[in-house]
């Protein structure tokens, strides 16, 4: 097998006293979508933090593309080490609360680091985030502050400021939590276009149809450490451990 | 009765003097001018080395954090006094910073225009530090991920954003500043209120005291309606930068 695009082993992590990961091992492949599940507290939005290093764990190896960016002096600590510029080069990340710049257009949003980072010009920037935003369906929207936008708009945007990095990897941590009901179904519908196209997409979520649909694997989480995973057939439908039987049943349940 | 008015009220003492007192108030508002400009700018600085992220930056933050209690602290008399009292004798440096007479002002005036700088410095970079640390933390998280360095985070992102919550706060160190600036007189510089206690000594009357007060009102009250018209307009506004969803 090819190498995979993002390798986590045994990442451990703790917040004072609290360990939230104990001991993480997982392979995503490139083009792979994978979709973490599990209750709330079970890890998996800081094991998602900690793949682009905004927690860097206190154990364990992260590899992007092959390459360890949790090694080196001042590594993994997110200073100024050559890791976090190679890490969040490739990889993007959307937030559950959107965290578009509030005093920037969609289309600023999309553009700004575009030239800070990326030193692209204002030309290209402009064309970029245009071309990006029509796609995610807000080519009417271009010149809106983010208030003026509804929640479900504005992660669109937000899906559209990590992709105008050109990103290898998607991280996705729990996107349409914070969405009205009505607003869930167009960011799925970006997403599922995403990954159609063949980008490689870490997905927390809650939506269990949106994993079972589009995911190629699934992985369950509790209490820190990987449950159970598998194809979203076998892990939703017939789940082996007795504590994604439990989630489930209470997820499905309504 | 007519004692207490004719010493706060004497018009006539207030028409005779009237352009000394002005002349006067309007050093006050030189002072005022440069020293704002170079607070705001200071003040900016400080905030910033002190949210310098690492340990590499503990020695620094530590520093600036030190230098910000201790200004906030002192009286700023005794820093304006400190300042003109030996900075003429410091030998080793150059004359033209000793005895400073930029842009034909006096040394005292530049004297009171440092003290003022260092001590509202301070003040300045306690407002800043507010409306940094009222920008929400995912706004650096996302700046931060999307490659951005720590300075181009706090550049593009974090103080457009901070500037905007602070106005208020700001405005009202302001009116202090103002107000402060009548402590240069101690150096004998010819502002407002030194102009109004040679008149007084000179007449055994107050009312040149009362005249300066009117001229620094003319400028404090509508700053400060200003101010309140802000805090009511930022109330209005709280959901802007917010990330509650305003569908």
């Amino acid at each position: 097998m090819a190498e995979p695009m993002v390798r986590l082993q045994g990442i451990c992590k703790r917040f004072g006293e609290l360990e939230v990961l104990k001991g993480v091992d997982v392979d995503i492949a490139k083009g792979e979508v994978v979709c973490i599940l599990g209750p709330s507290g079970s890890g998996k939005s800081t094991m998602l933090r900690c793949v682009n290093l905004l927690e860097p764990p206190e154990e364990g190896e992260i590899y992007i593309e092959g390459r360890d960016i949790c090694k080196g002096p001042g590594s993994g600590t997110g200073e100024q080490s050559w890791e976090l510029d190679f890490v969040r080069q490739r990889v993007g990340i959307v937030f559950q609360q959107f965290n578009l710049f509030p005093h920037k257009t969609a289309l600023e949003n999309v553009t700004l680091a575009q030239e800070t980072v990326l030193g692209r010009s204002k030309q290209e920037a402009r064309a970029k985030a245009t071309e990006l935003l029509e796609r995610v369906g807000l080519g009417d929207k271009l010149n809106q502050y983010p208030e003026m936008l509804s929640g479900g708009q504005q992660q669109r945007v937000a899906i559209a400021r990590a992709l105008a990095m050109d990103p290898h990897v998607m991280l996705f941590d729990e996107v349409t939590s914070a969405l009205d009901p009505e607003l869930v179904k167009e960011v799925l519908d970006t997403m599922r276009e995403l990954a159609e196209e063949g980008m490689t997409m870490i997905v927390v979520t809650h939506e269990i149809g949106f994993a079972r649909e589009v995911a190629d694997r699934v992985v369950f989480m509790d209490g820190g450490v990987i449950v159970e995973e598998g194809p979203p057939a076998e892990v939703l439908e017939s789940p082996r451990e007795e504590r994604t039987q439990k989630f489930l049943g209470l997820v499905l349940d309504h | 009765m007519s004692e207490f008015f004719n010493q706060y009220f004497d018009f006539t003492v207030m028409f005779d003097h009237f352009d000394e007192v002005l002349d006067g108030f309007l050093k006050n508002l030189m002072v005022f001018l440069v020293a704002a400009v170079l607070a705001l700018i200071w003040g900016l600085i400080l905030a910033l080395i002190r949210q310098l992220p690492g340990k590499k930056f503990m020695p620094l933050r530590g520093l600036t954090i030190a230098y910000i209690d201790v200004f906030r602290a002192v009286p700023i008399l005794i820093v304006i006094l400190l300042i003109s009292g030996s900075l003429p004798f410091l030998e080793f440096l150059p004359k033209s910073i000793r005895i400073p007479q930029w842009f034909g002002q006096p040394d005292p005036y530049w004297y009171g225009v440092m003290a003022l700088t260092l001590v509202y410095g301070a003040y300045m970079a306690e407002v800043y530090r507010a409306g940094i640390e009222a920008v929400p933390g995912g706004q650096v998280e996302a700046a931060r991920s999307l490659g951005m360095s720590h300075g181009q985070a706090m550049r593009h992102v974090v103080v457009p954003q901070a500037v905007t919550k602070i106005p208020a706060p700001m405005l009202n160190e302001l009116i202090s500043l103002l107000k402060d600036t009548t402590l240069v007189g101690v150096i004998a510089l010819g502002e407002a209120v030194l102009i109004g206690r040679e008149i007084q000594s000179e007449t055994f009357n107050s009312s040149a005291y009362v005249l300066a007060g009117v001229m620094f009102l003319v400028i404090t009250l509508p700053m400060a309606r200003l101010v309140d018209y802000l805090i009511k307009r930022n109330r209005g506004k709280i959901t802007r930068g917010s990330h509650i969803e305003v569908a």
